[in-house]
Order: structure tokens, then C-alpha cells, then sequence
């Protein structure tokens, strides 16, 4: 178990900047993802921490201990590819052994180890059947049990549920994150799908274009996002910008367009325009102004859209001024949003958060 | 996706082999026919007077416009044939379709001057059909010089083109074609602006190598050419000759055979290099539904073409167990021409058969770990490795020959007169199959295999040993089996580095051409053909799963 440390870390590919001056600190024990959207610079990252990539500038230890300068095949990370890379020539008890005949380990304690593996990742007694008998998901599992089987010091995943078909995928992500869990090794983990990490991780890394946006608990990226950047790829928002027009209070309010916006803050805006987002989730129809709760803001908007999707059902609106907003309501009856309709949406203005231009 | 990985010795290490291992025995003697070629005669002055010399002789600047003319000529009717052939293999119901793919590879590894020796044996001004139309008062047209040699390129060079351009055919996507005709393209409009353009590639690659092929190949010419010089076998001659030995008038030849294939090599990383479409196939187009008329003349076309090119090989065998007196052939069984082969010396079987050995497995140990590290470990030097070891097939087994004989006749390191210098001389020249094969095979295996192994703390020497040579292992032994049956018919280079009793099966054929022993020649022949059909044969079916693209 261990703490792993990224300084400035740099490498390019050609005239593309894979990875930009990237620092990290991963606590030990943490489960900590890499996200962000293709060609983002997250597998290069992974990579180079496995060894697979060499580093044009920068270090990265592990608990202190520099391994960058390490070959990888002496780097002790457990690594889970995105297509399991199974040996196909071995039967799941030989994949799963690989690593330890390399470490010289005892044929019995082999086995022994093997087996535990095998039991935690629930393919008990498997050891014997050939990869081409499993399917993705028993796959997926002999790969975390040969990685996990060496007691390496960091756990690596790169995008290792892209090729489930979507409930395993849920599934499995429950079971890894328990299983890292039970073990308390450090995990990272890479993904491009942001519901995956939130529900996942400790901590996330959103990265773009080879730097670093933004890392945080699941939560603090998703409310507090810092970047329009950030606020977008984690999922469906409101991006608005206002000036800023008057303090009341706690709030500081925002002329965007003809529309004011109320937002929490305490400190003063950096600027006198202040880029801003605002959840879908975080507006809620009300009857009238007189149903908006106390301390609560609100807005007068018409119904342009209306995309059913079972449990949730997404609302695009039109404010006076014309500026879009967007709004998600979860288990609303569709038939009471007719197109044209005039809503009333109340939201609290601590779910407005100010952005940094990035 | 393939990333350097740092720090990691085994790469360097397979260049460093390889590269001396190239430089000694490809490069070297290579510049050393270059150096022979502007010395003059006492060896120590640079002078151009060679150059002037085979320029101002009409006899070998006719080598020179000879070997181009039959090239280009081969290499047209080649495509020709062979491209519309490819058309009726990939797209249209062709009867026994299996059997007749399996037969037109035969070509490829049957040796080609026996092919020539055949069509002499029945066409020459001697030969058995000929004499019998004489008879009946039919005149024959003489098969010696161009039409001789261009008729057996076409009918032993063909598949080159044939294999590509069906892989290339079943390399588009139907939706390419769908998407053509669903944008109001008929069908013919799309062949000619969607599938063709899209397959030309492909044709291209294949017609390049068999022009180089024609370039540097010495038997077919060697038996047919008659009075008409030819490069590969003028160089071979005035470097052998008796009397006149010349071996920078020879090297003069040599160089300008090695730049015109060069040149071609070069034209066609240029202009093909770039021009690759890759539809990345999900699905092949279906067949044509032809009518019964179409469906019979693509058939009768494809099985023309397959076994007109096999008619030569079984007249060598059925002649092979004909009774000889003198150069008289009686149509009577006998196992005469082979006991008279056996009698002489058991020696160049075995030779043959050792030396095939030792080349194909020399070849795999070198050849497979440079595949595996050009392709695994994308460098500059590697990609240089890469290129520098498929070199050997753009240059001509004569020339070759004679620059390690000019290299390796004296000085620290003395090879000539043994066996040695004939494994060497076959291993150069067959490495490009077993890279090429060794690289083919690990574009199916998946790069985190390795990954996963060097991340589980295994390195990558022992990965590759441990984990890859196994997973290789079905095409590395196909790779290996085309090597043998290559070298066992190897001609061109054997007929120059041979010693006393280092004669191969083809030196006795290529003696007894010489000589009048026809029945002896066909024996060997059969011999021949025996030991090249009987491997392949065997191990069939593991080259079509590694659909081996034979070099």
C-alpha cells in the first residue's frame, strides 16, 4: 500500500502534448480516477506510471521511492487492461499464476494464492477452464484477480469496463470498487465515462489537453465544478455568464441578459462579469412565485422541449431574453408540459457556482 | 498502439545482432561489388573506365535494355491475367473455388527455371512436341529469348499479384459499395470508381514484386535466354568466366541491377506507401449473381490460368520416368533417370536438405526476433532495421554471391569453399520472409498481451521468449517451411558460392542443363518439386489461418 506522488510530469508525442506539467498527490489507500475525453492525456498518465511511457520531464515515486527511472517489469504495479489482455496460450490458473512464477513464489504457495484470488473476484474453481471458455465479464475478473495476486503497491485499471455491455458494467464497477475497498490499495483508475467515476472514486481528476482542470471528491467536481470545462464534461448544465449587478446579503446578483440570477458567496467576484452554471436538477417547477421557498431564487421561463427518459425527464426552456436553460425533473408527469407553457423554477443560490475562464 | 518503452535492453540488443550480422554479410559485401565496379584493373585506382567499358558494348547495354524490356513485358501480362483473375476469386461462384486457391500458390514455391526447363523439354527446337507437330508438317514458332521468358514469369509469377489483390477485394467493406450504389452509382460505375481505385494499391504491390523478381531472377533466363544477354546471367558470367574472369565489368552489372530494383522499391514506398485504403472490413461484399453463361467463363478462366501454369511441372515429372537414350526420349516407365541420379552421389540430396535446414531455422532466429522488435518497438533505428532487412529481396542471389566471394575469398574472415558461406548467403536472402511473416503474426496478437506480462514482472527478453515465441509459434513454422522450400530451389546465389562437394539438387540440374543429360535434369526436377510440394503441403493449413502473404 502506498502513496503515490506525480511531479511535473511532462511528455509529447510530435508537436502534441500528451501530458503537460502534470503533479498529483494519491494518498494510500485511495481510489483515484483519471478523467477526461479522449486524447486528454489519462492513459499516457496511467501509462507512464506502469512504465509503458517514458517521461519527458518530471518524477514519480511511490511512497517516496522514485520509479520512474524503474523498468516496468520491476515497478510492482498490477495493471488491468481495457480488452483484459488474457494470455491465451495459459488456462485462467496459469494467467492468474504468471506473476508469481515470475517472482519465484513455491508451486504450493502458487496455488494457494491462486486460489484465494480466484475466490475474490468469485471464479472459484475456474482454474482449470481456458480463456476462450469465459465470457467478458469472467474475462474481466481472471484479469483484476492477475493483478491483484502479486500484492502489487499500486493498482492501475485503463478504461477496464468499456467493453461490458452496460448493466455488467454497473455491476462490476460496484464489485471493484469493493474489492479495493476490502484490500485498501491504492487504485487508479481511468475512464472517460463521468458517472463511472463519480460513482467509483475518492478523489477525480478531470483533465483536458494534457494538464490538469480540476481534482476532487466526486461531489465538490460535480457541484462545485471550476471550469466551464468541468461543469460541461460532468454532465448536462447551464452555462451562463452575468454581470455583476448588486450585492443582497449573502448573494451577489447577475444580470444575464434581462434575466437576474442570485448566486452564494461570500467572498467579492474576481471580475465584474462572472461566468456561472447552474445543475438542470437544481431548478424545480413551482406552482407561482408565492410556492418559491425561502431564501430561494427564482425565474420565469417557457417550455421549448421536453425529452422523456423514464426515471428523469429533461426540459428545455426559453427565458424572455432568449438565453436557454435547461432543467431535469425526476418522475414528473410528462403531460403537464405541454410546449409554450410558462413554468416558474425556484433554486437555491448556493447550487450557483462561479467558474474560472479556462 | 505501440510505445517505446524505456530503459529496456532487448531492442537494442536485436539491433545490434542484427545490424552486424547484415553489415558482415548484405551490406558489406554489397559495397564491395560497388568498390570492384569503379576499380580498375590493378585494383587500386578509382576510375569510371568500367563503366565506359559496358556502356560502349552493345552486348551488355543490350543486357541492360533486355532486362527492363522482359521485365516491364512480364510485369504487364502478369497484371493483366492476373488482376481480373483476382476479380473472379473474390466476387463471382467459381466451381471448386478451395482447390483452385490452393493450387495457384503452387507456383510461388515451385522453382521457376524448372518451370523453363519444362517448356524447353516440350517447346525447345528439340523438344517433344515440337518434334511430334514437325512431323505432321505444323511449324512451330521459337520459344527461346523474350517469348520463352516472359510466358514463364507470367505462368510462375502470377499469384504475386493474384494473392494481394483477393485480400484487397476482401478487404472492402460492403457498405462502401452499398453507400456508391445507394447514392444512384450502377453497378458498373461502381466498380470503376469505388472498388478499383480502392484495390489498385494492392495490384501495384504485387506487380512490383514481380518485376523485381524478373530483374534479379537468374535460372529462367539462365535456360532460355539462349544467345540474348540478360543482366543477372551476364554478371554471373563474366564474373565465373573461365578465360576472361572480370569482376568489375561484373560489378558494373551488379550495381546497375541493384539500382533499377532499388528505384522501383523506392517509386513504390513514394507513391503507394501513402495511397492505402484501409475500409477496415466488417463484412465482404457478396458474390455477383452471375448467369450460368458469366459463372461458366470466370471458371473456365480461373482454372485456364491455375493449370496452364501447372502443365509445365507435370510434364518434368511424367518426362522424369520416361526412359532417356542419349538425349532420345522413349515413351517407356522407368526409374532409370533416378537411379542414374542416385548412382552419381547421394551428396547434393543431402546437401540440399541440410543446408535448407540450417538456412530456415538461421533465418527464423534472426529474422523473427527483428519482426518482433520493428514492430513492437517503434524507433528510428528500428524502422531503419525494419527497412534494411527487407532489403535483401531487391537484390539479385548473383550479385549477392559474388560480393561475399570477393569479400569472404581472403583476409581475416575466409568463407569460400565451405558450407557456411551458402547458410549466410540463404539466410540474408530469406530474412525478409521470416521478418515479413514474424511482423504478420503479431499484427493479430494484441500489444498488452506483452504489456501485461512485463507489467506482471516478467522483462521483455523473457516475454518474447517465455510468452510471444509460443503464441508465434504457428507462423513462425510457416514462416519457416516457406523459407526451406525457398532455399531448397534457390538458384542464383547457390550457382555462384557452391563448392566441390557443397553441389545442391539445383547446381546438378543447372550442370546437366549445361550438359546433355535431360533425363538426369528432369530427375532432379522431380526431386525438386517433390521436396518443395510435399512441406507446404503439410503445413497448409496453418498458412492459410496465418494467411501468409508469401514475399
Amino acid at each position: 500500500m502506498t502513496a503515490v506522488t506525480i511531479d511535473r510530469v511532462s511528455r509529447s508525442f510530435g508537436s502534441v502534448q500528451a501530458v503537460h506539467d502534470v503533479s498529483l498527490d494519491i494518498r494510500d489507500g485511495e481510489f483515484f480516477t483519471l478523467l477526461g475525453p479522449s486524447g486528454c492525456g489519462k492513459t499516457t498518465l496511467l501509462r507512464m506510471i506502469a512504465g509503458f511511457c517514458e517521461l519527458d520531464a518530471g518524477t514519480i515515486s511511490f511512497g517516496g521511492r522514485r520509479i520512474d527511472t524503474l523498468p516496468p517489469h520491476r515497478r510492482n504495479t498490477g495493471m488491468v487492461f481495457q480488452n483484459y489482455a488474457i494470455f491465451p496460450n495459459f488456462t485462467v490458473g496459469g494467467n492468474v499464476g504468471y506473476g508469481l512464477r515470475a517472482r519465484n513464489v513455491s508451486p504450493a504457495q502458487i496455488t494457494a494464492r491462486v486460489a484465494t484470488a480466484l475466490k475474490l473476484v468469485h471464479l472459484d474453481g475456474y482454474d482449470t477452464r481456458w480463456p476462450h471458455q469465459l465470457s467478458g465479464g469472467q474475462l474481466q475478473r481472471v484479469a483484476i484477480a492477475r493483478a491483484l495476486v502479486i500484492e502489487p503497491e499500486v493498482l492501475l485499471l485503463d478504461e477496464p469496463l468499456s467493453n461490458l455491455d452496460a448493466q455488467l458494467r454497473v455491476e462490476m464497477r460496484g464489485e471493484i470498487r469493493q474489492l479495493q475497498q476490502t484490500l485498501g490499495i491504492t487504485a487508479i483508475y481511468v475512464t472517460h465515462d463521468q458517472e463511472e467515476a463519480l460513482s467509483i472514486s475518492d478523489r477525480i481528476a478531470v483533465m483536458r489537453a494534457g494538464t490538469l482542470e480540476q481534482v476532487d471528491k466526486p461531489d465538490a467536481v460535480y457541484r462545485y465544478s471550476a471550469t466551464p470545462f468541468v461543469a460541461e464534461f460532468m454532465g448536462t448544465t447551464n452555462l451562463l455568464s452575468g454581470k455583476v449587478s448588486r450585492r443582497e446579503g449573502s448573494h451577489v446578483v447577475l444580470t444575464a441578459g434581462k434575466t437576474e440570477f442570485h448566486m452564494h458567496t461570500n467572498a467579492a467576484p474576481m471580475t465584474d462579469t462572472v461566468g456561472f452554471c447552474l445543475r438542470p436538477e437544481a431548478l424545480r417547477i413551482v406552482a407561482d412565485r408565492s410556492a418559491v421557498p425561502d431564501g430561494w431564487a427564482s425565474l420565469e421561463t417557457q417550455i421549448l422541449r421536453v425529452e422523456f427518459l423514464g426515471a428523469l425527464t429533461r426540459v428545455e426552456t426559453r427565458l424572455a431574453d432568449g438565453e436557454m436553460i435547461r432543467i431535469a425533473v425526476l418522475d414528473h408527469p410528462v403531460d403537464t408540459l405541454a410546449i409554450g407553457t410558462t413554468l416558474t423554477l425556484a433554486y437555491d443560490p448556493r447550487r450557483v457556482t462561479e467558474l474560472k475562464t479556462s | 498502439m505501440s510505445v517505446a518503452v524505456p530503459r529496456n535492453a532487448f531492442p537494442l540488443v536485436v539491433t545490434a545482432v542484427a545490424f552486424t550480422f547484415l553489415g558482415l554479410f548484405f551490406i558489406y559485401p554489397l559495397y564491395r561489388v560497388f568498390g570492384a565496379s569503379f576499380l580498375d584493373a590493378s585494383g587500386t585506382n578509382l576510375t569510371l573506365h568500367n563503366y565506359a567499358k559496358v556502356v560502349s558494348s552493345t552486348f551488355y547495354r543490350s543486357s541492360v535494355i533486355n532486362s527492363l524490356t522482359i521485365g516491364v513485358l512480364a510485369t504487364l501480362a502478369t497484371t493483366l491475367i492476373s488482376a481480373p483473375l483476382a476479380f473472379c476469386v473474390a466476387r463471382m461462384p467459381i466451381g471448386g473455388k478451395t482447390a483452385l486457391l490452393s493450387l495457384a500458390v503452387l507456383p510461388l514455391v515451385l522453382p521457376s527455371f524448372v518451370s523453363a526447363y519444362a517448356l524447353l523439354l516440350l517447346f525447345g527446337r528439340a523438344g517433344i512436341v515440337t518434334s511430334a507437330l514437325e512431323s505432321l508438317g505444323v511449324p512451330v514458332g521459337s520459344i527461346y529469348g523474350t517469348p520463352g521468358i516472359v510466358l514463364v514469369y507470367v505462368l510462375t509469377l502470377y499469384p504475386y499479384v493474384l494473392l494481394p489483390t483477393v485480400a484487397g477485394l476482401k478487404a472492402l467493406d460492403v457498405s462502401v459499395e452499398e453507400a456508391s450504389q445507394n447514392l444512384g452509382a450502377s453497378r458498373w460505375r461502381t466498380f470503376w470508381s469505388v472498388t478499383f481505385p480502392i484495390v489498385i494499391p494492392s495490384i501495384l504491390a504485387g506487380a512490383l514484386l514481380v518485376f523485381i523478381e524478373t530483374l534479379e531472377n537468374f535460372g529462367v533466363p539462365f535456360v532460355l535466354a539462349e544467345d540474348k544477354p540478360i543482366m543477372a546471367v551476364e554478371a554471373f558470367k563474366l564474373f565465373v568466366g573461365e578465360t576472361d574472369a572480370n569482376p568489375a565489368s561484373a560489378g558494373v552489372l551488379g550495381v546497375l541491377l541493384v539500382c533499377s530494383t532499388a528505384l522501383v522499391v523506392i517509386i513504390q514506398r513514394r507513391f503507394l506507401g501513402r495511397r492505402r485504403f484501409a475500409t477496415g472490413a466488417r463484412r465482404s461484399p457478396p458474390l455477383i449473381e452471375a448467369g450460368a453463361g458469366w459463372r461458366a467463363i470466370a471458371t473456365a478462366y480461373c482454372w485456364a490460368v491455375v493449370l496452364t501454369s501447372l502443365v509445365p511441372f507435370f510434364a518434368v515429372i511424367v518426362i522424369s520416368f520416361m526412359e532417356y537414350r542419349g538425349p532420345v526420349l522413349h515413351p517407356h516407365f522407368s526409374l532409370e533417370n533416378f537411379a542414374e541420379l542416385f548412382r552419381r552421389s547421394m551428396r547434393p540430396l543431402e546437401n540440399t536438405l541440410l543446408l535448407a535446414t540450417l538456412a530456415a531455422f538461421g533465418a527464423a532466429i534472426l529474422g523473427v526476433p527483428i519482426g518482433y522488435v520493428a514492430t513492437r518497438f517503434r524507433t528510428r533505428l528500428t524502422g531503419i532495421l525494419d527497412i534494411v532487412a527487407t532489403m535483401p529481396f531487391a537484390v539479385a542471389g548473383t550479385i549477392l554471391g559474388i560480393g561475399l566471394i570477393i569479400s569472404f575469398n581472403s583476409g581475416w574472415l575466409v568463407l569460400t569453399g565451405g558450407w557456411l558461406i551458402l547458410v549466410i548467403a540463404y539466410v540474408v536472402r530469406k530474412l525478409p520472409f521470416t521478418v515479413r511473416a514474424s511482423s504478420a503474426i503479431l499484427h493479430q496478437i494484441d500489444p498488452s498481451l506483452e504489456e501485461a506480462s512485463v507489467n506482471l514482472g516478467v522483462s521483455p527478453m523473457k516475454t518474447f521468449a517465455q510468452l510471444m515465441v509460443p503464441l508465434m509459434l504457428g507462423g513462425i513454422v510457416g514462416g519457416m517451411v516457406l523459407t526451406w522450400v525457398a532455399v531448397a530451389s534457390e538458384l542464383s546465389a547457390t550457382v555462384v558460392l557452391y563448392s566441390g562437394q557443397w553441389q545442391t539438387l539445383t547446381v546438378v540440374m543447372f550442370q546437366a542443363l549445361e550438359g546433355t543429360g535431360a533425363g538426369l535434369a528432369a530427375a532432379t526436377a522431380s526431386l525438386l518439386i517433390f521436396f518443395t510440394v510435399l512441406p507446404v503441403a503439410l503445413v497448409y493449413r496453418l498458412l492459410r489461418r496465418y494467411e501468409m502473404s508469401l514475399l
